[in-house]
């Protein structure tokens, strides 16, 4: 998989076609090298203005430096397989893989992003984590067992989606919703982000790096590169890129809260309120 | 100080100005990120009274404002906080990680998870959600597992378990003294015994079968012991991936995903 520039805003400025364009592109990186733009159009059946469109939203004057681009980001050196044989080259292989989605999921963190989560983080207003249930839900609880060892107080997991909903309906306080979605459309959660929204509630999300609901409702959202698995309808889509930027907010979030002055340890305790508490 | 608020102070402001001021100096360097939109609500301004204040500086507007704020914040303090840099830190050790791992050991490890043997999945604390993810992934592989969190329960286990079991226990810095006993007559029964760790010179590993050891390090933060689980995580996730390829070759349905 090659890894562009690829940050929030840029892949939410991008149309349905050009998300298509640019999946085509990283998954035939290597055959879109030798193409002319027209013999792109033809392969993925959109005009050439599209691509033009498109090359300009990556940051690119045009197709040619796009593909200048894309041609250095191929070239650079990759961990070549330690051994020839067969179970080596595919052990290889998911090492690789889960190497270069990590390591693009790093790229697309922005401190901007990481200031945003602090910001929220030191308003010590409550933090409610959704858990919908399976492999998402350890990545939850795993968020909330290190905000937790860093002290961070008022730290909320909710596990039913009607508990939820009753209590983004009826919060009164300043408070954050973080959601976390392998799909990024997972219908409970978006409903979730849909009334966090509509009720003012900011909310941290993590969702793949694609087009999905809940970036587009996100205040501040994480995106990562993962490669989605299924064993007739269970999935077991890899949550190493999530592990790793909660990993790297937590450690992130340690060093910026060393570096600041003493004065500032994490403010007053929080008090809840009790007609919330009842729900 | 910062060279903008210090010029700020030297202009006449009305008191809302004042206030705006006052709470960039005081949430810095948080407040050199906030939106405007978000400014807003904070401190129920209006846009329009945020855009004056900083054309009275001399600037064009809020983002401008944000960005000579962050700039002179990073020059202040030099590189005393750089998130670009951790990240690249903790690329660094992922990648450690991954080069030294022992693909061999992972391979068998992989198989044993994925013949038909009875799986006991131990992890307690921080590590309990590594066993859990391990147990929720091997299921949706259909291959269920036990999983167990207390570690009475696992001293129990010991006990009756035989030769055919297979016993996956993850320990990150814990106190491995404390599972010596468990190990000892796991070993005595001839129990199958898999090890996952950070701790490179841990006395479990002579009992164990196989011991994988990652790089996750211990941080401290006012004297609580913080220790993420990158690293074990990562093993699992390729332990997961080899019992899917042995289940099914290498299906992936898309990449990156719909």
């Amino acid at each position: 998989m090659i890894i562009l520039h690829l940050d929030d805003a840029v892949i939410k400025s991008l149309s349905g076609n050009e998300l298509n364009i640019l999946k085509f592109i990283c998954g035939h990186a290597q055959d879109v090298l030798d193409m002319s733009i027209h013999e792109l159009a033809r392969h993925v059946s959109y005009s050439t203005a599209t691509i033009l469109r498109l090359c300009k939203k990556l940051g690119y004057s045009g197709f040619a430096e796009f593909k200048y681009a894309l041609r250095q980001e191929l070239n650079k050196p990759r961990t070549a397989p330690k051994s020839v044989k067969d179970s080596a080259l595919s052990t290889q292989m998911i090492l690789d893989n889960l190497s270069s989605n990590t390591e693009g999921t790093a790229k697309l963190i922005q401190e901007e992003q990481l200031y945003q989560t602090f910001h929220y983080f030191d308003s010590n207003c409550p933090i409610y984590l959704w858990a919908p249930g399976g492999p998402t839900s350890i990545l939850t609880d795993y968020f909330e067992k290190l905000l937790f060892s860093i002290g961070r107080q008022n730290v909320y997991k909710v596990e039913a989606s009607k508990m939820g909903e009753h209590i983004l309906r009826t919060i009164h306080t300043e408070s954050i919703l973080v959601l976390i979605s392998v799909t990024g459309d997972f219908a409970p959660t978006v409903k979730l982000a849909k009334l966090a929204r509509m009720n003012g509630i900011p909310i941290i999300s993590i969702t793949p790096c694609t087009n999905n609901r809940i970036a587009e409702l996100a205040t501040v959202n994480f995106r990562f590169f993962t490669t989605q698995h299924e064993n007739m309808g269970a999935e077991f889509t890899s949550r190493l890129p999530i592990f790793f930027i909660i990993h790297l907010i937590i450690c992130t979030y340690l060093e910026y809260r060393q570096n600041l002055p003493p004065l500032a340890p994490f403010s007053t305790p929080w008090a809840p309120p009790q007609e919330k508490r009842n729900g | 100080m910062i060279p903008t608020f210090e010029k700020a102070h030297r202009l006449t402001l009305t008191d809302t100005e004042k206030e705006l001021l006052n709470y960039f100096e005081n949430n810095l360097p948080s407040s050199a990120f906030i939106s405007l939109k978000e400014l807003g609500a904070k401190l129920y301004t209006s846009n329009a009274t945020v855009v004056r204040f900083c054309q009275k500086l001399g600037l064009r507007g809020y983002n401008e404002f944000k960005y000579q704020v962050r700039h002179e914040l990073e020059q202040l303090k030099g590189p005393a906080f750089s998130s670009n840099s951790l990240i690249s830190q903790s690329i660094a050790r992922f990648q450690d990680n991954l080069e030294t791992v022992n693909t061999a050991t992972l391979e068998a490890v992989a198989r044993m998870l994925a013949d038909e043997r009875p799986i006991y999945i131990y992890g307690s604390d921080l590590s309990s959600l590594a066993a859990r993810y391990l147990h929720t992934i091997l299921t949706m592989l259909d291959h269920p597992a036990i999983l167990v969190e207390w570690h009475r329960l696992l001293n129990g286990l010991t006990y009756e378990l035989g030769h055919d079991a297979l016993l996956f226990i993850i320990t990150a810095h814990g106190d491995a003294q404390r599972y010596l006993p468990a190990f000892q007559r796991a070993q005595e029964h001839d129990t199958c015994i898999v090890l996952l760790t950070c701790q490179q010179d841990s006395p479990l590993i002579p009992y164990s079968t196989y011991a994988i050891c990652t790089n996750d390090q211990d941080e401290e933060y006012r004297h609580v012991t913080i220790n993420g689980r990158l690293g074990i995580f990562t093993i699992i996730q390729i332990l997961v991936e080899l019992i899917a390829s042995i289940h099914q070759p290498m299906q992936v349905t898309a990449d990156p995903m719909p």
